[in-house]
């Protein structure tokens, strides 16, 4: 694989983030999403017809497809669908549009690092724009420990070589709850709720890039977003 | 919002049909373009070696290529192994029909297929690094983003460009044992074609004779016949798919070949500019790399045909002399380049259909009927009328050749 150099960035921000609404005619919404040098394409559809095997009279059923760049999806990619499918459910209304179906599409265009919180933001901006009725939006964030043991926020590929330790957390924007946690590695408890406080605090700042970008999309300044919300 | 999404596709619906067929017979396209333009090509590198995006307009498509080391089949020991694969639905929101066996998709991936492994355009051979026991299987997987028409088009493009940005690591078969080299440890090598073939599609309808280049998805969903022809530098017909509800005569179909092998030589010259100019951005250091988040980035780096190839608005005159250096049969390009003026001119005057074949039927006539192109010639401008013979000739053997 042809990997970047060791990039110099610090250790508690998170990577740059861009994001593209609608570069796609036939779905109901889409965002190319990125975060430093992972990107993401997602695409929502929805409320539309649904299989009569999966039709509920309680809510809508949601169909989430996670796709990697590189041939069929293996053991991996189904684990980081079930992921963002555990947290599409907890956020999603499904109350509000029974018998039908919300499809949640995310293809993964470049992985550089992040890609289950990078796809988790996508993810959350594709239903954004994209009209589906939500409880809250949801943002989540990759934090590693690294060989020295320090802390590193949103590692980009290079920086996770030899890693002691993975956290991913996804939080909704309402309560601050913990939506999602994936750890991979050893760690100790302390270790844990330290990166649990440092993602958290990161995660505002996820929620402002969503906002500004939501606002700027609809033609408004991020100033009345923020009066507005 | 729709409950049944599958049947919104724009075009498949009678009036959308009947509309279209009444726009081609008056020669005009709802997005402006002529019958014989299509939509400008951009092309995006990603960081991987073998990632490339490609848009058409609003058809988005992407191709991956992996290599991976494997035992060969049993019929070819000393062949390496090409898999193509296109995946419709995902993110394109195209397997409305659930089927395992949907048209599209299978037309798409036996189009790949012939253009590509049936045709020999890859050098399997060299893929071979100790027969009957390891061979590199190369993956090419082709994933559509985005459907505006022309999907043929644009993952032929995706697969040749990724097949050509592609690099496969250095290997060495000494006393039993495979080493594979890492990037560090080696360079990795391009792969080796025997020749670069492209495709081209054109759309018949039965309300006009005149098929359409590049057709959009509401032009294609309305159309006939689809006709899609892939041509290599060289100006070998490597495939030729053609079928549909309408019959087409055969003047009709090698106008369109002869249109098609011209753009395909100029594709092609696009791929490798815009493959060069990749290659100069990565030498220059990984920081100026942004792959494929270069597509959100609107960076004004834009790989794109009308760019890199100077074409101008009101349609190009000949193609400039640079490009005729990779020639193989220079006197082919002369005669195809002044043909493509005439077919300017001819579809330029919307209402006279009759122009779109203009000296064509001449010179497909046997010699003894070359009176009567005079007096055909006198109907368009006068710049046309001496037309030498030689150019029958200088087109591949098939074209001259008589056919009936």
């Amino acid at each position: 694989m042809n990997l970047p150099a060791k990039m110099d960035v610090e250790k508690d921000t998170l990577r740059q983030m861009h994001c593209e609404f609608n570069p796609l005619s036939r779905c109901d919404g889409s965002v190319m999403y990125s975060q430093g040098a992972t990107g993401l394409i997602g695409a929502v559809l929805g409320p539309i017809e649904v299989k009569t095997q999966n039709l509920s009279i309680d809510g809508s059923y949601l169909e989430c497809n996670y796709r990697p760049k590189a041939g069929l999806p293996q053991v991996i990619d189904r684990i980081r669908e079930a992921a963002i499918r555990d947290v599409l459910e907890l956020a999603l209304l499904s109350e509000a549009h029974p018998r039908s179906k919300m499809s949640v599409q995310i293809q993964e265009l470049e992985d550089r690092g992040s890609i289950d919180a990078c796809a988790v933001n996508c993810a959350c901006l594709a239903m954004l724009i994209g009209g589906l009725p939500l409880k809250y939006s949801f943002a989540a964030v990759h934090a590693i420990i690294n060989e020295q043991g320090e802390y590193v926020l949103d590692p980009d590929q290079s920086e996770t070589q030899h890693q002691r330790a993975s956290f991913t957390f996804a939080f909704d924007s309402v309560e601050g709850n913990l939506l999602l946690v994936r750890t991979k590695g050893s760690f100790k408890i302390a270790q844990f709720n330290d990166i649990e406080c440092l993602c958290r605090a990161a995660s505002a700042e996820i929620f402002q890039f969503y906002r500004s970008q939501v606002a700027k999309y609809h033609g408004r300044s991020e100033a009345t977003a923020k009066n507005e919300t | 919002m729709f409950m049944n999404s599958n049947l919104f596709e724009p075009g498949k619906s009678k009036p959308e049909r009947s509309f279209v067929q009444l726009a081609v017979k008056q020669n005009q396209r709802l997005d402006g373009r002529r019958s014989n333009e299509s939509r400008d090509v951009e092309l995006t590198f990603g960081s991987d070696w073998g990632s490339v995006v490609v848009s058409m307009g609003d058809t988005q498509v992407m191709a991956q290529v992996t290599c991976e080391m494997g035992p060969p089949a049993l019929s070819r020991p000393n062949e390496g192994k090409i898999h193509l694969n296109v995946l419709l639905g995902g993110v394109a929101f195209l397997d409305e029909a659930y089927n395992t066996h949907d048209q599209r998709s299978l037309k798409l991936n036996s189009l790949l297929e012939r253009t590509f492994r049936s045709s020999r355009s890859i050098d399997l051979e060299s893929l071979c690094v100790a027969a009957e026991k390891h061979v590199w299987c190369i993956r090419v997987n082709v994933n559509v983003i985005n459907h505006d028409g022309n999907l043929y088009d644009a993952s032929s493009i995706a697969t040749l460009a990724a097949l050509m940005h592609f690099r496969r690591p250095d290997v060495t078969y000494k006393d039993g044992e495979l080493r594979i080299f890492k990037q560090n440890e080696r360079e990795f090598m391009p792969l080796l074609f025997h020749h670069y073939p492209v495709s081209v599609t054109y759309c018949v309808y039965k309300s006009s004779g005149q098929p359409i280049l590049d057709p959009t998805l509401l032009e294609e969903n309305a159309a006939d016949s689809v006709i899609v022809l892939s041509f290599n530098s060289y100006q070998e017909l490597c495939s030729l798919t053609a079928g549909g509800t309408t019959p087409t005569n055969a003047p009709t179909v090698m106008q369109c070949a002869r249109n098609a092998a011209a753009r395909c030589k100029s594709l092609l010259d696009f791929v490798r500019k815009a493959l060069a100019l990749d290659e100069e951005r990565r030498s220059q250091g990984d920081r100026s790399v942004d792959g494929l988040v270069g597509l959100i980035l609107n960076t004004e780096h834009k790989l794109s045909y009308n760019k890199l190839m100077g074409i101008q608005k009101q349609r190009q005159q000949q193609p400039p002399p640079s490009e005729n250096i990779e020639l193989d049969n220079e006197s082919s390009e002369t005669p195809v380049a002044n043909e493509e003026p005439s077919n300017e001119e001819g579809a330029g005057a919307p209402m006279d259909t009759s122009d779109w074949l203009p000296h064509d039927e001449d010179s497909q006539e046997l010699p003894m009927r070359s009176e009567a192109s005079p007096s055909k010639a006198g109907k368009y401008k006068t710049n046309k009328k001496t037309r030498p013979r030689k150019q029958n000739h200088s087109d591949s053997e098939e074209e001259a050749r008589q056919f009936i």
